[in-house]
């Protein structure tokens, strides 16, 4: 498949070179987001289909962001995409909350993958910008992430439409991982 | 540096000189003709997009000021701007009765265009809202179109991923493309019932006419063989609003609307996409789902190609019979 070979040619460019692959379920935010990092125009979206690919250049680093559809007719192919991931971004509609078990499960098998075992992991609380959205701490409780042992992870609250709390935190995490890359 | 200045300086001197020559070469032409740009324009290009786009160039490049407004006035002004105009470039309306019919005609396409991204906007900037009983029945007629047979359960139900939605609430597909997409997608089902019915269908299953009994057996249980109906016909409306507010449609409005371009004819456009895409879509025979952005892609570019042919219009099967003006 063609996807594959891009891979390969990722990797083979000079260090510093960072894949970011962003899931999560249908509507959570995560094409907004992508635009956001790419500082591009937000107001067009529609429902991925497929996937979105965007390289930002931060900090010496070459960030490829893999945004792949969260609809769960696509979550099957999300297996994919696993392969060298440096973090993976998983975010939340902090706001739909009927669907907060759906998004533990998702994420929950996410964090058993083999080909993700110890990629850090960075979870936006997204939607803050909502009056109905639940704090970072009350879904970090929800979804038992203080019984992450295994890797590196971070709970961000943030608004992708306001880019509040996108940006500036999203380095922070990358500074952490960036030994071991 | 400096010679980034210089060839700036030389395109600069060149642009002058183009404009200077072009002046001169209308002025020699029009005193050689007797005739003005505009009255060259009218009597020896057919009308249709070919007549409309130069008559438009020419007005907005024009150095009167009347001429290079006269492309957004209120359509109720066009009759008294036509007489300014005619008056500008001092042509006897007696002498030429046609002259002042023609470009009233382009004008009215030219600023009904300008009205229709106007309109298309203000549609996609109004969201969805479950609360609007308009936007409400609109959605339910959707799913009565598409799906006559089988009711809808309930509101709030997984049904509506049987057309195409993520979800079981539509509301948040909508998205970028607020009602706009809607309404499309609700014209769509509407005024071209079997094609959508059609595109629906395969949509579930694009490739089962091609496999094999065991094959297709195979293929059944990867869920994710076709396109989501609804989701894709949102983003061919992002794909007809980019080639409207591009100015990419008005090869197609010029030659299809006898005046103003209206909402229907956007409508009956993304009709057309819808059908073109499917079909497009089948040619490609892509592995999956993921591949969509790249034929999406693909497929804006071919249409992008065929609008820069003068003559093309993108007319779906079922207006074809209405009357083509300019064809």
């Amino acid at each position: 498949m063609g996807l594959l070979s891009i891979l390969r040619k990722l990797k083979s460019a000079p260090d510093q070179e960072v894949r970011i692959l962003l899931l999560g379920l249908d509507n959570a935010g995560k094409t907004t987001l992508l635009k956001q990092l790419a500082s591009e125009d937000i107001s067009h979206i529609t429902p991925t289909q497929g996937f979105n690919i965007k390289s930002v250049q931060s900090q010496g680093f070459k960030l490829n962001v893999w945004d792949i559809g969260g609809q769960r007719k696509i979550r099957p192919y999300w297996r994919n995409y696993f392969e060298n991931t440096d973090v993976l971004i998983y975010v939340i509609d902090s706001a739909d909350r009927k669907r907060f078990e759906e998004t533990g499960q998702e994420l929950a098998e996410l964090l058993d993958e083999e080909k993700l075992s110890g990629v850090p992991v960075l979870i936006f609380a997204n939607k803050q910008d909502l009056l109905t959205a639940a704090p970072a701490s009350e879904i970090a409780e929800g979804l038992n992430l203080h019984t992450i042992r295994d890797r590196v992870w971070q709970i961000q609250s943030c608004s992708a439409l306001s880019g509040e709390g996108v940006q500036v935190r999203l380095w922070r995490s990358l500074a952490v991982p960036a030994g071991h890359l | 540096m400096s010679s980034r200045k210089l060839r700036m300086f030389v395109q600069v001197c060149l642009y002058f000189y183009c404009k200077c020559l072009w002046r001169c070469l209308k002025f020699v032409v029009r005193k050689l003709t007797g005739q003005c740009e505009l009255q060259r324009i009218c009597y020896n290009t057919k009308p249709g997009a070919a007549r409309t786009m130069k008559i438009e160039a020419s007005l907005k490049g024009s150095k009167s000021k009347r001429l290079q407004t006269s492309v957004s006035v209120h359509p109720d002004a066009i009759e008294k701007t036509i007489d300014d105009i005619m008056e500008l470039k001092r042509i006897n309306p007696d002498i030429n009765p046609q002259l002042g019919v023609s470009l009233q005609a382009c004008l009215l396409q030219i600023v009904g265009y300008r009205n229709l991204i106007a309109e298309v906007e203000k549609l996609r900037r109004e969201p969805y809202d479950s609360e609007n009983p308009q936007h409400e029945e609109m959605l339910l007629k959707l799913w009565k179109c598409l799906k006559p047979n089988s009711p809808l359960k309930a509101r709030i139900s997984k049904q509506w991923c049987e057309i195409g939605f993520q979800g079981d609430d539509p509301k948040t597909d909508f998205r970028g493309m607020g009602l706009l997409g809607l309404y499309n997608l609700a014209y769509f089902a509407e005024w071209d019932t079997e094609i959508a019915q059609q595109v629906l269908s395969d949509s579930l299953h694009p490739k089962y006419s091609q496999l094999s009994k065991a094959e297709w057996e195979k293929k059944k249980f990867d869920k994710a063989i076709g396109y989501s109906f609804a989701i894709v016909g949102i983003n061919i409306t992002d794909l007809a609003y980019n080639l409207l507010v591009s100015g990419a449609l008005k090869t197609h409005f010029y030659n299809v609307a006898p005046e103003a371009p209206t909402l229907t004819h956007f409508q009956q456009t993304f009709c057309y996409l819808m059908h073109e895409f499917h079909k497009f879509w089948i040619e490609e025979d892509p592995l999956d789902i993921m591949e969509f952005n790249r034929v999406r892609e693909k497929f804006h570019k071919q249409i992008l190609k065929q609008l820069q042919n003068p003559e093309m219009a993108l007319c779906p099967h079922f207006a074809a019979s209405e009357s083509l003006i300019n064809m």
